[in-house]
């Protein structure tokens, strides 16, 4: 049993962070996909393309989807793609240090793992004038 | 309680893939796991914690380990140091 992983992002952004998370941990402890939307797409185009990745990680644990800009085109997606009746739980403001705590919590519930994502994020901030 | 100084051996450091190995080697035990270096000390059983170090080739750090099994968590950071996280061949 393990939850599912679905980012949805601006074009170039998904994919990329999928791959470095890849490179460190391989293999990745969490069924993971990434759904780049592109600048010029229709929202009610994207959302069967969305549904289908969201079928695709979704292991009936529910998936942890994480969007890159929360109120862009991309979250506001997520946020349909939530009410499709899998148990998603969303984040946003996704980096690196979020995807790979993520991977790194990778044996707990969905309800636990927005705030073990948020911390990622936010730690992985650093002021480097050391 | 198990201490050990180990020092950081590979070319790179303690870089981000290397730190990922170090945590996923730890992530099979239930043990406790700090890094000390430059006087911080660091959850060895985090990624982001490891990275905080910015531990390059040569650096010497200070393995804790803390529990029921330490011996074997221990072993295996030791060794995976030893091979300098699989690197370098």
């Amino acid at each position: 049993m393990s939850v599912g992983v679905l980012l949805i992002t601006h074009s170039g952004i998904g994919s990329a962070l999928v791959a470095v998370a890849n490179r460190l941990l391989n293999p990745l402890p969490l069924r993971t996909e990434a759904l780049e939307v592109p600048f010029d797409a229709d929202p009610d185009a994207l959302l069967p393309l969305a549904s289908a990745a969201l079928r695709r990680v979704d292991d009936g644990d529910g998936v942890l989807v994480l969007t890159d800009l929360y109120g862009a085109s991309p979250s506001n997606l997520a946020a349909r793609v939530s009410r499709l009746g899998t148990p998603v739980r969303r984040v946003s403001a996704l980096n690196l240090p979020m995807l790979l705590r993520v991977m790194n919590y990778s044996e707990l519930e969905l309800d636990q793992l927005p705030a073990i994502a948020a911390a990622g994020a936010r730690n992985g901030v650093i002021l480097d004038d050391a | 309680m198990i201490e050990r100084d180990l020092t950081v051996s590979n070319r790179l450091g303690l870089h981000a893939r290397a730190t990922a190995k170090l945590v996923q080697v730890l992530s099979a035990f239930r043990s406790n796991a700090t890094l000390t270096a430059k006087g911080r000390e660091v959850n060895a059983k985090s990624i982001m914690g490891v990275m905080l170090l910015a531990a390059g080739q040569g650096t010497h750090v200070k393995l804790r380990v803390e529990g029921e099994d330490e011996t074997n968590a221990a072993d295996a950071v030791i060794a995976l140091f030893d091979r300098r996280f699989d690197e370098d061949s």
